[in-house]
């Protein structure tokens, strides 16, 4: 299976019982900024905000003060898990990020998808991939 | 059938049906009576041994948790068992990923609820009163939490929880009676119900100065009929949650704590926040606190004051004292119908880590 497939179908797929409702971008990024895969619609982002996220990774609470940016976008930092998964708000929606062995997986969401709905894709596929060894 | 909305607090369960502008249908206190196995005994109330299993603001006694919950669930609010509905529960500030997790795997597994949903305290209160930010400052029994909530989310960073509460003034009270009554038996039960009838906080520093000099007394009769006269020690109680030196710590008052918060956010947000700020929890219902938080707040050095904001005229009174369940019980209303819970299908699929994706 390539990555896009991943993108495509698993993470840019409909949510369970919401026929129509998806997430509005998502992509599988490596810990090193290199693009796996990324779905049209995934903003063009910087290395700086790679790192950002990375770093807050490795030291939980680095992103909450300046916020989380990517592509420009400035995400509000809300409760994640340490080391495991940031999350961020802006207005209605906001974005997932789950880490793997190898790899970030992104979820961006806009309303009507709760952000319960965009951490069950990006969370469960950054599980199977982790299971993978990926 | 509405959800239910439960709000284990260290000392007082709020539980009730999800109706909004209604206090919780059950307020009781959050304790269980453990007795003997041995039937036999005569003289029980030798051997009750009483079991809290809140403390601090968290679970700590799942055994007597569940037991109790059984008896508000099934008792007190007329659910059958094979016909569980669904249920949000309040969660302190911190509260320990493991505990969320264990929370609701008891609920599914032992009750069999059909829905689950867990928030933050702070952003219930909020809630409550018509905000989806702002910060609180939340006394309870067990525990004090400031939050700053932006948008419905929690600022993890600069949101702090202090162990001190209500417990920690009723037993400033009683060391006190203790040293005006020493030979007065006072039991901890005693002091708490004088703590909650005469305790309340001086206008300002001053005022609480001139009043450790003099105050007028008021005479109690304890249940034993003994009568003791309770003077200057009201004041001290208010005061401590202001000077905590009082109290033999070394931390600054509540209304300094909260500014300290605050300046950990980015400025851009201090207006929002500091000027929706709510008290709640019981022992912020103390009589003059709420006064006096606001003169505090009008004297602190920040350049923005914090202002508390009052609650809506439909709101029953005394919401400070069960705010968070009342907000529960507005999401309840929304996250419900809107399948934004943990269904039985969620938990049996993912198991008890799903209640961090979910619910927050």
């Amino acid at each position: 299976m390539s990555w896009q497939t991943y993108v495509d179908d698993h993470l840019m797929c409909d949510i369970e019982g919401h026929e129509g409702h998806r997430l509005a971008a998502a992509a599988i990024i490596g810990h090193d900024g290199s693009v796996w895969a990324q779905s049209a619609t995934f903003p063009q982002f910087k290395p700086d905000e790679i790192n950002g996220i990375t770093t807050d990774f490795n030291e939980p609470g680095h992103l909450a003060p300046t916020g989380l940016h990517l592509g420009g976008t400035k995400y509000m930092v809300i409760q994640g898990e340490a080391g495991a998964v940031i999350r961020g708000k802006k207005g209605s929606g906001g974005i997932t990020i789950k880490k793997t062995g190898q790899a970030l997986v992104f979820g961006i969401y806009e309303e009507p998808v709760t952000p319960g709905q965009c951490n069950m894709v990006v969370e469960r596929l950054g599980d199977y991939l982790i299971d993978q060894g990926l | 059938m509405e959800a239910v909305v439960v709000d284990a607090g260290s000392k007082l369960l709020k539980a009730g049906f999800a109706v909004p502008d209604h206090p919780p249908s059950m307020i009781i206190p959050t304790q269980m009576k453990c007795l003997p196995a041995d039937e036999s005994s005569t003289d029980a109330s030798l051997h009750e041994i009483i079991v809290d299993p809140v403390i601090r603001g968290f679970i700590s006694d799942w055994d007597a948790m569940e037991d109790l919950l059984d008896h508000v669930l099934y008792n007190g609010l007329g659910w059958e068992i094979g016909n569980e509905g669904q249920i949000l529960f309040a969660d302190p500030l911190s509260t320990p990923k493991a505990a969320r997790e264990q929370l609701v795997q008891l609920m599914f597994e032992r009750f069999n609820i059909s829905g689950f949903y867990a928030s933050d305290q702070a952003v219930l209160s909020l809630y409550a009163i018509g905000r989806i930010s702002g910060c609180t400052v939340d006394i309870g029994h067990g525990k004090m939490d400031i939050a700053t909530v932006i948008e419905g989310a929690v600022q993890q960073i600069s949101s702090r929880r202090f162990e001190l509460g209500g417990l920690d003034l009723t037993n400033l009270l009683a060391q006190e009676l203790g040293k005006s009554y020493p030979l007065v038996n006072l039991s901890i039960s005693d002091v708490e119900q004088i703590k909650e009838q005469y305790a309340c906080c001086a206008e300002d520093d001053d005022a609480y100065e001139k009043l450790q000099l003099s105050c007028p007394e008021e005479q109690h009769t304890l249940p034993d009929g003994q009568v003791i006269k309770i003077g200057r020690e009201r004041y001290t109680v208010g005061e401590a949650l202001f000077q905590p030196s009082i109290l033999g710590l070394q931390a600054h008052g509540v209304v300094e704590q909260l500014v300290h918060c605050i300046s950990t956010v980015s400025s851009e947000n201090h207006r929002q926040l500091l000027e929706n700020t709510v008290l709640c929890g019981g022992t912020a219902s103390m009589s003059g606190f709420e006064d006096r938080f606001q003169k505090e707040a009008s004297l602190c050095s920040s350049a923005i004051r914090p202002c508390v904001v009052k609650p809506p005229e439909y709101m029953p009174e005394n919401l400070s004292k069960f705010s968070a369940w009342v907000g529960g019980a507005i999401i309840a209303k929304v996250v419900f119908p809107q399948n934004q819970h943990v269904t039985k299908a969620d938990y049996d699929e993912t198991g008890p880590s799903i209640v961090h994706r979910k619910c927050y």
